[in-house]
Formats: C-alpha cells, sequence, structure tokens
C-alpha cells in the first residue's frame, strides 16, 4: 500500500503518519515513511531524535532525469535509502526529502 | 522537490506487506503539483471545524483527480457526538468517506511538549487505540482492490 496523508497545518497529520507508521510495522509490515513536508517533523512522531537528522545528507537535487518515458529518477529507490534513510523504532524506515535548513527550496 | 517526491512514491514497492506512507506539505498546493499521483490511498486528516473540513475537502477533490484509487477524510480530535456529528454531515454533502475517527487527546499534545514519540509517550492512550484500528482497516481493505 501506498499511502499519502494530507491535512491542514495542525490537524495532527504528522501525529498521524508517524503513529501509524510504527504500527503497522508492529504488525509486520515493512514501512518506508517519507517526510514530504518542507517544515519536516515525522521524525520526532516516529520516536528518532532530531539530532540524528545530521547522520543523514541531504538529498541531491539531481536525482531526476528527463527521458523519453517521462521523468526517471537517477537511482532506484534502494539505493536512495541506503545513503540517504535513518531507520527509526520499530524497524520503521525514514526518508525526509527536505531538510529544515534547505526548506523553501523547491 | 515535488517532482522527487512523486518518483520516490511512484518507484517504491508495494509489494505485498509493503507499506509507504507519505507526510505531505500541509499546503494543498503540492497535490495540484502531482506529488500523489502514485499513491494508492489519500486520508485527509481533518477536525471538526469548518476551514479545517474545506482543507480536506479540496485535497480530497485534487487526489481524486489525481487518480487516487481510495481518497478519504479522517476525523481527528473529536471530543464529542456534536463533533462527530458535523464530520459525518460534511462527508455526506459532499460525498466523501468517512475512513476513521480519532478521538480528542490530551496524550497527543503532551507527547509533543515532552518531545516524545506519542507511540513511547503514552502507548495506551485513546488516540493511539483508534489510529491501530484504522491501520488494521487499511490493511485489510487493501485486498479488496
Amino acid at each position: 500500500m501506498k499511502l499519502a496523508i494530507a491535512g491542514k497545518g495542525g490537524s495532527g497529520k504528522t501525529s498521524i503518519s508517524g503513529t501509524m507508521a510504527r504500527l503497522l510495522a508492529r504488525r509486520g509490515h515493512r514501512v518506508l515513511a517519507i517526510d514530504a513536508d518542507s517544515n519536516p517533523n515525522l521524525a520526532l512522531t516516529l520516536g528518532i531524535p532530531s539530532e540524528r537528522m545530521s547522520e543523514v545528507p541531504t538529498l541531491p537535487r539531481d536525482l531526476l532525469r528527463r527521458t523519453e518515458h517521462g521523468v526517471q529518477l537517477t537511482k532506484s529507490i534502494e539505493e536512495i535509502c541506503e545513503s540517504h534513510s535513518l531507520s527509526g523504532p520499530d524497524g520503521v524506515t525514514l526518508l525526509v526529502m527536505a531538510h529544515p535548513q534547505h526548506a523553501g527550496t523547491g | 522537490m515535488h517532482a522527487t517526491v512523486r518518483s520516490v512514491i511512484e518507484t517504491a514497492s508495494s509489494a505485498d506487506g509493503e507499506v509507504c506512507i507519505l507526510d505531505t506539505e500541509a499546503s494543498p498546493e503540492h497535490l495540484s503539483r502531482g506529488t500523489a499521483k502514485y499513491a494508492d490511498t489519500m486520508l485527509a486528516i481533518v477536525e471538526p471545524y469548518f476551514k479545517s473540513l474545506e482543507t480536506g475537502r479540496r485535497m480530497a477533490v485534487l487526489a481524486e483527480d489525481l487518480g487516487l484509487e481510495r481518497v478519504a477524510l479522517v476525523a481527528n480530535k473529536i471530543r464529542d457526538e456534536h463533533d462527530l456529528g458535523a464530520v459525518k454531515e460534511f462527508a455526506e454533502q459532499h460525498g466523501l468517506e468517512l475512513a476513521g475517527v480519532v478521538p480528542f487527546d490530551e496524550q497527543m499534545p503532551a507527547a509533543e511538549r515532552a518531545g516524545q514519540a506519542p507511540l513511547d509517550f503514552a502507548p495506551e492512550a485513546a488516540a493511539i487505540n483508534a489510529i491501530d484500528d484504522l491501520a488494521a482497516r487499511l490493511m485489510e481493505g487493501n485486498g479488496r482492490a
């Protein structure tokens, strides 16, 4: 399942996303949590200390290439996760799309 | 960033037992750029007041336009029957599915103030139970597609 969680700021979408990610992992699913908010807070609700964010480099900006089949990633998602994701409680993998210091860049 | 998010979701595995959860941006604008295009389900989290419900509705419409298989509202911070009634009425009026109801729970903001994950701070909280129910039902429903 690929589940997008949306909502107005303050609606609780991040608390629900993080909590649900861990609960699904406890139910035996392999869970990849992606923080696509330009003000990323998913790590906190997953229980990953914010200091650990500095363990992973910001995603490079040249991850996409245009091909005849449309826009594609230049690396596989496994490769991206290997170098850019964090492992959290209950085995949830967290991928942060935009680090706070780079917010608003696109 | 939007195009990258879209491509990452596109290539994420949707094999049996694998789940990809995308915490999206708070503004509906990203949806018009197609960030969630390759998700199969979108849940719009709404609180029981008009502005929140209206934002959720707009997000749901955009997600439906993107062609997602299932788009639904989840009511959050519900204090009583009156709150629940307001969300149910809104959902019905606009032909939207209400996939889950999470009660107002003081433990959630308390966890945030303590800088902890809600699941570590208050594992027995009513809101956590409601989210767990929702997770279980989503995975069951997933088999039907």
